[in-house]
């Protein structure tokens, strides 16, 4: 394969590791209320980093699945829709949590073993 | 809010492709984070800015699709194998069988070689051509209708019982194959009916065309019977698909068997199925008894009863 260097490689393989992460940290960062732009910053900011194209539509879902619920705020000049952390996804993210824990510990582990 | 501006008309191309339910409110969100993100670049010059966030969050298509939760395949991963394997089926049993039929009419026409060949190429290409386009549509419109119920039951459980046969002829769960011969059979007469309408296959001595069934019928008749086809293999490839009859689509079938059987038998034993010059020409002198058309007709409707009881019995398991 030319051309092909590691760190494309391991940029590649963290992309497909990270992928599930981003809706953990969402529920982890909005138990204030929080709108779309400003909750990417926060997470760019965390090292979470994720597009808009993917996280508004995210929250849409995580909304509509009932993790969150949603409000239009019209106090500013520009009308913004606010997200925050429903009862359900609270215990949603308790069990996110845990599993992490246990990856972390899993992995830890394996790797420790490996050379 | 509907000044040309190139994020109203972004905006415009995503909201369009959403549910209409959700068409303002995913708007003004889109509007009012496209908005932050352009205030927050702090570019002197906004217009630049603009479309540089528009550049990131990339084709409205796509996105829209993200928002609706649709696919963005035609054919997802979860039914791509079965399209596959009844593909493979269509084009290596079904279509042999046509262009072999058509070459020996032809044939039997005493047609010279070339056109004999001609026309074997010609049922090779446009049937072959059909049965892609339709499975592909069929597949298409599955995969969407399931996709709104959830991600993708039912088409996942592949046992272990499934697999080939080494050195054997393959032998699939049975009833999921026979549902799929059945589709393939329904949709050959479907391919039968309306074929012998364009191409007239029949030739009488002095040289004319005739279709078999009667042509009075495509003011009428054949077009509930062509719509139940239709609906029979429709309903036939949704039970492979989720490798199994359920109570909605058995009964979704039995109203397709209906649609299918009631005017057929109705128009065999009016004796309005063939076309009038047609048995002139093939019977002579002999008359068709009327016992034939009442038997017939009797017969497509036991068929038929039978056929969607069956589905109902296969459904309560």
């Amino acid at each position: 394969m030319p051309d092909v260097t590691l760190e494309d490689l391991i940029l590649s393989q963290a992309q497909e590791l990270r992928r599930g992460t981003v809706v953990l940290a969402c529920l982890a960062l909005l138990d204030e209320p929080q709108y779309g732009y400003a909750l990417l910053e926060t997470l760019n900011d965390a090292g979470v980093t994720v597009d808009g194209n993917t996280l508004y539509p995210l929250l849409r879902r995580l909304d509509k699945q009932g993790l969150l619920t949603s409000e239009w705020n019209t106090d500013e000049s520009r009308p913004r829709k606010f997200y925050r952390v429903s009862p359900e996804g609270s215990r949603v993210r308790t069990g996110l949590v845990r599993e992490w824990q246990d990856l972390v510990a899993s992995i830890a582990r394996l790797t420790k073993e490996a050379p | 809010m509907s000044t040309n501006t190139l994020t109203e008309r972004y905006v415009h191309e995503v909201a369009r492709r959403i549910p209409a339910d959700q068409r303002d409110d995913v708007a003004d969100e889109l509007r009012a984070t496209i908005a932050d993100t352009i205030e927050a670049r702090e570019s002197s010059d906004p217009d630049a800015a603009e479309r540089e966030v528009l550049t990131e969050m990339g084709d409205p298509f796509r996105l829209a699709a993200r928002y609706a939760d649709r696919p963005l395949s035609l054919i997802g991963p979860w039914l791509y194998p079965t399209y596959i394997r009844l593909l493979t089926v269509l084009l290596s049993t079904v279509l042999p069988v046509i262009v072999v039929l058509t070459v020996v009419i032809d044939v039997l026409d005493g047609n010279d070689a070339g056109s004999v060949i001609g026309s074997g190429i010609a049922a090779l290409l446009t049937v072959g051509a059909q049965m892609i386009a339709w499975l592909t549509v069929m597949f298409a419109v599955i995969e969407r209708v399931q996709h709104r119920d959830g991600p993708a039951r039912g088409a996942d459980k592949w046992t272990p019982d499934d697999l080939p046969e080494l050195r054997d002829l393959p032998k699939p769960d049975k009833q999921g194959f026979m549902a799929g011969a059945a589709a393939i059979w329904n949709a050959f007469l479907l391919v039968l009916i309306v074929w012998q309408h364009t191409a007239e296959p029949y030739r009488t001595d002095g040289g004319d065309r005739l279709q078999v069934l009667d042509p009075g019928l495509w003011s009428g008749w054949i077009w509930p019977i062509l719509a139940g086809l239709a609906a029979l293999v429709a309903l036939e490839l949704v039970r492979v698909a989720a490798r199994g009859w359920t109570r909605p689509l058995a009964i979704g079938y039995a109203l397709a068997e209906a649609l299918f059987a009631l005017p057929l038998a109705w128009i065999l034993y009016r004796h309005e199925f063939f076309d009038p010059d047609f048995l002139a020409a093939v019977n002579g002198d002999w008359t068709t008894p009327d016992a034939f058309y009442t038997v017939a007709a009797l017969g497509v409707l036991a068929v038929s009863a039978h056929e969607a009881v069956k589905r109902f019995r296969e459904a309560r398991r």
